[in-house]
């Protein structure tokens, strides 16, 4: 049995699970190809135009799977415990019905962590009956799935690469290699001489900072400027720790890492700027980046909001970011001259 | 501390009676208008969606008439809703309004924090059977509330001066925001159905029988609410003579969101989820599955046409959106998606209404005037 996953949305965070799980239940997966022109246009005819682009890109990607015996498109209610995902997580995949091709059956499952364990493995084991799969099979699937996911999640941090684990992850799901976990804690980080280079943290979803063809190559083209933070670098620990100061507690998990890391880059003194990457539409974005956008302000850290859409006009962004770019340097350079008491007598009238 | 709240249709007048049966100093703020939107638009997030952009602009009118803390209810997700006092507290206090917000929830699930919030906001003077028996006379006033709004919806198609009935229903809204006692509210209720029994013998017998169009309105709870985020969506397809319902009523909403379900409200919303089984078996957040199923429930009643009508951006009403249309093809009943924002002008409102309406009604005459080749040619030679 072939299962077409889907390289959107989900895919960016939850992909090593399911792909553990498939790969222990000896199914095989196979993923879209990364986003293309093609792939962004069928997307955009097939669901309401008031939905947001990842939601576009997941329908374009639905119907580049053919030759798929299935496709698979979990309902993530939550991955952890009093939080949710989005609302529009909650939606698929009755939402997205109309981008399925015509003739392949859909599989999906709830996975509600809000609800405990034992619910999610009842959840799976009914989910495995549809696969013709026992109790015992799915027990193991879920182990595996979730060590994989650990490993996914611990090799995060300084000198993680999304790419770079995906690949190995992928590799094992097409069986060329043997599972070899080992080859996924990341390698050493490169020691470069970075003194010099501008760092610049890149927050947003997972799902916009990694889609290169949605976010114009984004984080490539900051890469070529500067040294870049993802929220993925940040160790879990300190997501949380920054996540204390809030008065109510954010109740998307997305949020929480995003708004989390964010924190911790607008006070982190190494970081010259922050970008926050947004779509328009998404809703927790616009509760979040608010939150955020006030923090760096009273840090008077230098920060970007860019919203994305399906409109394809690179030019925009590329000024954008280098006029950011251009003010973080002249800054930095500026800054080598403030006073040696520290701060600026008059901190309020930031002429730089 | 002088209370002001959030205006959401006729909630205004369910809290301020709350309020002052329990002696707290309680500030209405204007009623949303123009300028309530455009003072929240200016402080808000851009892509924040429109209630949020309603509530700040209260709150800075509230201002004015010396309001100094704000009650907002919360929730834990996954609609934005829920985060809304937090961002709107931090909102006002750098935009430099000492506002003091009390979100009615339990903190983290904690209902001895939700009793001390209650306690903060009622003072030491009341005691917990008082504001109990508060809570429950408010409760009655909304249920009233809704009954009026309902014997309204169905009037104005049928009762001849569009302006009369408009006048009748804000003379029984002032009757039940002033009366304090049960009985009042009751008598209003029924004084209501006198009046428009009255004015329904002036009518010709001719007249009477006509059968309205009915169409149901559904979706994102404040929006359709509050006549002023619909742009009087309800008051303009009376005026149309259509016959309105509504998915969601505000007791509706005070029984599930606040009492957790204790109380049903005038129209449950109880029965929405099974309705939306087979379309959205899982709920999305906010009223999305509520939609779904009251989308459901109307076309199963024979309704006319549905309209979905929700704030730009909403996450749970984009998803019921999306699903809609099966809704639709099923159960062969056209069904129309508006969508609001600080930009949303009367006109264009107005004219959608109006061809939603005009094909609703031809879809209704269509069986009489059967066509046939003869008519079809006869046409050129008239």
């Amino acid at each position: 049995m072939k299962i077409g996953f889907p390289r959107a949305l989900f895919y960016y965070d939850y992909f090593p699970f399911w792909a553990g799980f498939f790969h222990s239940l000896d199914i095989k997966v196979v993923t879209s190809p990364p986003t293309h022109r093609q792939i962004m246009e069928q997307g955009l005819k097939k669901v309401s135009d008031d939905t947001c682009l990842p939601l576009k890109i997941l329908a374009g990607h639905i119907q580049a799977l053919d030759k798929v015996d299935a496709i698979f498109l979990p309902r993530m209610v939550s991955v952890e415990a009093d939080t949710y995902n989005c609302p529009k997580f909650l939606g698929i995949p009755e939402s997205l019905f109309t981008a399925v091709p015509a003739g392949i059956p859909v599989l999906t499952v709830t996975l509600n962590w809000r609800k405990g364990r034992r619910q999610i493995l009842k959840d799976l084991q009914v989910f495995g009956l549809q696969l013709g799969k026992g109790k015992a099979d799915i027990q193991k699937a879920f182990t595996l799935g979730q060590e994989w996911q650990k490993q996914y999640q611990d090799s995060s941090g300084a000198g993680w690469d999304f790419e770079e684990t995906i690949r190995e992850i992928e590799k094992v799901t097409k069986g060329l290699t043997k599972p070899q976990m080992s080859t996924l804690t990341p390698s050493i980080p490169k020691v470069q001489d970075t003194t010099d280079r501008l760092r610049i943290a890149l927050v947003g979803h997972s799902y916009l900072t990694h889609e290169a063809y949605g976010s114009q190559n984004l984080l490539g083209r900051l890469r070529k400027k500067a040294e870049v933070d993802l929220v993925q670098h940040v160790k879990q620990e300190e997501v949380d720790t920054n996540l204390l100061g809030l008065r109510k507690k954010l109740f998307w998990n997305h949020a929480k890492q995003i708004f989390g890391a964010g924190n911790k880059f607008v006070r982190d003194p190494k970081i010259d700027g922050v970008i926050y990457l947004s779509c328009f539409g998404c809703g927790t974005d616009s509760m979040v980046q608010e939150l955020l956008a006030r923090y760096a302000r009273e840090q008077h850290k230098p920060y970007m909001m860019i919203t994305l859409d399906e409109h394809s006009g690179e030019a925009g962004l590329v000024t954008r970011l280098e006029a950011f770019i251009d003010m973080v340097e002249r800054r930095k350079v500026h800054e080598g001259y403030v006073s040696a008491y520290g701060e600026c007598l008059d901190r309020d009238s930031n002429a730089l | 501390m002088k209370v002001t709240f959030p205006h959401m249709g006729n909630a205004w007048i369910v809290i301020q009676t709350l309020f002052e049966s329990l002696n707290v100093e309680v500030v209405v703020p204007p009623t949303n208008s123009k300028r309530t939107l455009q003072l929240g638009t200016r402080l808000s997030p851009e892509s924040a969606c429109m209630p949020l952009k309603l509530n700040l602009g209260n709150y800075i009118e509230a201002v004015n008439e010396g309001a100094d803390t704000i009650v907002i209810t919360g929730g834990i997700g996954p609609c934005r809703f829920g985060y809304y006092g937090e961002i709107e507290r931090q909102i006002l206090r750098d935009a430099g309004y000492a506002y003091d917000v009390v979100t009615l929830e339990p903190p983290d699930g904690s209902l001895l924090g939700l009793a001390g919030r209650i306690r903060y906001l009622a003072g030491t003077k009341n005691s917990w059977v008082k504001i109990i028996k508060a809570l429950r006379f408010a409760y009655l006033k909304s249920v009233a509330l809704d009954r009026v709004e309902d014997l309204i919806h169905a009037a104005r198609p049928r009762l001849p001066d569009p302006r009369e009935t408009e006048k009748l229903y804000e003379a029984a809204k002032l009757r039940i925001t002033q009366t304090m006692t049960e009985l009042g509210v009751k008598e209003t209720v029924r004084w209501v159905q006198e009046s428009i029994r009255e004015r329904q013998e002036e009518i010709k017998d001719s007249e009477r029988f006509r059968k309205p169009l009915r169409i149901g309105i559904i979706g994102e709870i404040y929006t359709i609410l509050d006549p002023y985020t619909s742009v009087g969506i309800e008051e303009e397809l009376g005026r149309l003579g259509v016959e309105v319902d509504r998915s969601i009523y505000l007791s509706g909403w005070v029984g599930s969101h606040i009492f957790q379900g204790l109380a049903p409200g005038y129209r449950s919303i109880r029965s929405y989820p099974g309705h939306a089984k087979p379309y959205l078996p899982h709920f999305v957040g906010g009223h999305g599955l509520e939609t779904v199923g009251a989308a459901v429930k109307f076309a199963q009643e024979g309704y006319n046409g549905i309209i979905q009508i929700f704030p730009l951006s909403c996450m749970p009403e984009i998803v019921a959106a999306s699903v809609l249309p099966k809704v639709q093809e099923d159960y062969k009943v056209p069904i129309m998606t508006l969508v609001v924002d600080e930009h949303t002008g009367q006109a264009g409102m107005q004219t959608r209404l109006e061809a939603f309406v005009d094909l609703l009604e031809r879809a209704n005459f269509e069986p009489r005037t059967e066509h046939n080749r003869g008519d079809v040619l006869s046409v050129g030679g008239r």
